[in-house]
């Protein structure tokens, strides 16, 4: 598999593209059917999100009937993580939270607590601003790229992979449920700053370096890949250990991205790089 | 010794670090709480203040904020309190009033949803201008000192949509609380003292066009004309209308207090450029501001001052009458003001009051307290809650533990992963040790209060990079930005909260990757390379490696710095996080992680 990777690359960027093409699909059945590209958690569009530790798991479908008839439908998950056990109850911006909680005092031993209510017209103005600061930090970098190897298709090729990685996990989250929160939309913007991490790398290697392109090729994915694979096994420790809902979020978002990133490093910008290298006779 | 000169900073850099984030002097002992707030009804209230260490309660030693609950939980009687190391001693009926938290044992301030409060938005319900929320923050502030909430903080935070926020973070408060203070108008009262002259024991009280006969008793009792009975010391009593307390007695006459004007009096408090400003004066600022007092106000005022001595106060050489104005919110005294000579005993609807203050700031300062006073503490908008935020501490309380436990994993997980890699723990245990150096750095360069530290860290530094100068090591640009940038950026401050841990992360994740890449050119060049080339090609490969480095590190600063001047929450902490770490990784960590990298290759 990797052999024919090496000899005859070109048909390998189809993955990619595919799967690019998949996510847009996703991301605008979404718009036809929602009116919205992507769901946005309650601090981007609303509302009030209660969190509750408790010493012991509980069943959701009891405690979804106990607090029904007093406080309406809810959206109630449940967290579990070495540090405990966490419910997430979601509601209007308008729920009774200290009764909703003394509520649950009464038949669970509760840890603690948070409630984040946010008013829509200021939700709105966040889900704004972070729209603004995640197309902002995009512009910033692809100039930087563009200063830095100065010439069209291996600086292209890095935005793209970027682009790619965050439509992609944006699509993902969707399938697997996740709402785009402030959580996530950090981690995307880190996911930006990974994704120009290892593609740099790569363009670097093959372009500013001699040698045959497979070898400098084969020694970028090792670099690379060791690289990616440290921080995923840092995201999934971050992950098991559950320390915080929002770090936890973070983490799960990366992984996802990171994930992603893998296929769009080496199987799209790297076949892009080498085309482009034999096209100009690069060595 | 000094070819080691980068990692002799980035050892100095990582000891001050320690000492930014632990070096704190505890004056009444390690052991003890904090007081947070001190209720209305608490019986301490006026004798203890937010801020004071308790150490002792009844003479039983009070460590942490269980002990506290566990010992305060049923009072009753007389007690005594060791606060700030004295011993205060008051009596409780009902309930002791009195919140307290731990003792910050690092300088490190951490937000609200790591060490739990409550954090409200509030967004005026008409259009305001930045100095209409400047004047909502100004009057919240004064109430909340007032409550002794002193650790309450006020932002205004400009939205994209241009609207005005008011941002509150009131850290181990709850909800309660803070509603209070949002919805408490404080009453506001305007007092005069008056001194009446006696000769002998008779003597006369002059209000305006009337006037009434006063004799003191030996008892210090006094009796006056139209009231019928004996008036004791602090005893209340009404001369034309105006409320009146007996004070005290002095050598050459009584004193009395006459409430002039409350709340309803003030008409209006003039903040407009005609009626307002804030001069040179002295050798410091002047303030001044009008305001508009009901007619039955002017009046009593009028009648209080008249006939009244006058003095020239020798500092100002002002002219002002022989007494005072002393202003009270909820009957706590906040302010008092002399008068000038010129409005003794006349009628006027709006008078001026002024004062002054040493700096610009603190006279600025000090005219919005006494407006947002004499506003009587009514709000000039209404706000509507935006937002509510309320952590439970006890939510952060194992915070530390799991995230000192899960950085010990992610540590373990790199070196297994680089030790996979490159067989040689000489590499990969150097390459995690330094990313947790860079957290400790972060962290540094957050702690509040650390001025001197820095700047000790700096001089040596620059001792260090002198020296390698003078040894002709080779030092570039970055060697000198390294070594003085950073106890630059160390002498900053910022809220510790999880956007920012996030930040660290990120910052940790691209060290680690870019540490990567410094091992994989290094290490993997050299094998194919002749023996004698080698010490040549690594510091090559090196340079080839920070390429590419540099190149990430500025994609990601670059993507980084317009978040900082995004207002709102997540972002800029975030960012503002994740640019000091990267600078911290590129300009002291990096460098000293190729440096062991060069040794281990050369070996």
């Amino acid at each position: 598999m990797m052999n024919i990777f090496f000899k005859n690359y070109k048909p390998f960027i189809a993955i990619p593209i595919i799967l690019l093409i998949v996510s847009l699909g996703i991301l605008v059945n979404n718009y036809a059917q929602n009116g919205e590209w992507f769901a946005r958690s309650i601090e981007l569009r609303g509302g009030t999100l209660i969190t509750i530790a408790l010493e012991n798991p509980v069943d959701i479908a009891s405690v979804q009937s106990e607090l029904s008839p007093e406080f309406g439908t809810l959206v109630i998950r449940e967290l579990r993580g070495f540090s405990g056990y966490k419910l997430l109850i979601e509601a209007d911006e308008n729920i009774d939270s200290d009764s909703l909680i003394k509520k649950i005092e009464e038949g669970y031993p509760v840890t603690g607590f948070s409630v984040e209510t946010m008013g829509p017209a200021l939700g709105e103005a966040f889900w704004y601003q972070t729209q603004l600061a995640i197309i902002l930090a995009f512009i910033m970098m692809g100039v930087i790229v563009f200063a830095i190897f100065r010439t069209l298709v291996p600086s292209a090729a890095v935005i793209l992979a970027a682009m790619s990685d965050i439509l992609v996990t944006l699509a993902l989250m969707q399938v697997f449920g996740i709402e785009l929160s402030l959580a996530g939309m950090a981690a995307l913007l880190m996911l930006i700053g990974y994704s120009v991490d290892t593609d740099i790398m790569l363009t670097s290697k093959l372009l500013r370096t001699s040698g045959d392109i497979v070898d400098k090729l084969k020694n970028a994915i090792k670099t690379g890949l060791t690289m990616t694979l440290t921080t995923i096994g840092v995201l999934v420790v971050l992950i098991i250990f559950n320390i915080s809902a929002v770090l936890t979020e973070i983490a799960v978002v990366l992984f996802i991205g990171l994930v992603i990133d893998i296929i769009n490093t080496w199987l799209q910008n790297s076949v892009l790089l080498r085309w482009h290298c034999e096209r100009k006779g690069i060595q | 010794m000094i070819k080691y000169w980068r990692l002799m900073i980035l050892i100095v850099c990582l000891l001050g670090s320690i000492l930014a984030i632990g070096f704190k002097i505890y004056p009444y002992g390690r052991e003890g709480v904090e007081i947070t707030y001190i209720s209305l009804e608490s019986p301490a209230r006026n004798m203890l203040e937010q801020g004071m260490i308790i150490t002792h309660i009844n003479g039983q030693q009070v460590i942490n904020v269980e002990e506290w609950q566990r010992l305060s939980g049923d009072l009753s009687g007389t007690i005594e309190i060791t606060a700030n190391a004295k011993p205060y001693t008051f009596s409780i009926n009902d309930t002791i009033g009195i919140d307290v938290m731990d003792i910050e044992r690092t300088n490190m301030e951490f937000g609200l949803d790591i060490r739990g409060g409550t954090r409200i938005i509030l967004k005026p319900t008409e259009n305001a201008t930045a100095e209409v929320i400047d004047e909502v923050i100004s009057t919240l502030q004064t109430r909340a000192n007032i409550y002794g909430l002193r650790e309450m903080r006020f932002y205004s935070i400009r939205g994209l949509d241009g609207n005005y926020y008011l941002q509150i973070e009131a850290a181990g408060v709850s909800k309660d609380i803070v509603d209070e203070l949002l919805s408490r108008q404080g009453s506001f009262e305007a007092k005069v003292s008056k001194p009446v002259i006696l000769e002998g024991d008779q003597g006369t009280i002059v209000l305006g066009d009337k006037s009434y006969s006063v004799s003191l008793s030996s008892d210090d009792s006094i009796q006056i004309e139209t009231v019928d009975d004996k008036i004791e010391l602090s005893d209340t009593f009404i001369l034309k209308g105006i409320d009146f307390q007996y004070l005290n007695a002095t050598e050459d006459g009584i004193m009395l207090l006459a409430t002039t004007y409350t709340g309803k009096d003030i008409e209006l408090v003039y903040s407009d450029p005609q009626r307002s400003g804030i001069r040179p004066f002295g050798e410091g600022y002047s303030f001044y501001f009008a305001i508009l007092v009901s007619n039955d106000g002017a009046q009593r005022f009028a009648d209080v001052t008249s006939g009244i001595p006058k003095h020239i106060d020798l500092v100002s050489g002002e002219e002002y009458i022989d007494s005072q104005i002393f202003l009270f919110i909820d009957g706590s005294l906040v302010s008092q003001l002399n008068i000038g000579s010129s409005l003794g005993g006349h009628v006027y609807n709006s008078p001026q009051i002024q004062g002054s203050r040493e700096t610009l700031e603190e006279a600025t300062e000090e005219k919005f307290r006494m407006q947002t006073i004499l506003r009587s503490g009514a709000l000039p908008t209404t706000l509507e809650t935006s937002s509510i935020d309320i952590i439970s501490p006890t939510l952060g309380a194992g915070f530390f533990q799991s995230a000192a436990i899960a950085a010990l994993f992610g540590g373990a997980v790199i070196v297994i992963i680089t030790f996979i890699r490159y067989r040689k723990i000489k590499v990969s245990v150097p390459l995690v040790l330094i990313g947790l150096s860079e957290v400790v750095i972060i962290m540094g360069i957050a702690a509040t209060n650390d001025m001197y530290i820095w700047g000790i860290v700096m001089l040596v530094n620059l001792a260090i990079i002198l020296t390698a100068w003078w040894k002709k090591e080779p030092i570039d640009f970055f060697a000198w930005a390294g070594a003085l940038l950073i106890p630059i950026l160390g002498m900053m401050s910022w809220t510790i909260d999880l956007p920012a841990i996030g930040g660290i992360i990120a910052a940790i994740g691209t060290g680690v990757d870019h540490q990567i890449i410094i091992a994989d050119e290094t290490i993997a060049g050299r094998k194919k390379e002749d023996e004698n080339q080698a010490i040549f090609d690594v510091k090559d490969r090196i340079k080839k490696a920070f390429f590419i480095i540099f190149g990430a590190a500025a994609t990601t600063i670059a993507a980084m710095v317009p978040l900082m001047s995004l207002g709102i929450g997540l972002v800029r902490g975030f960012a503002i996080t994740t640019v000091v770490g990267v600078l911290v990784g590129i300009l002291i960590t990096r460098p000293a992680y190729a440096k062991i990298i060069e040794r281990v290759v050369k070996r």
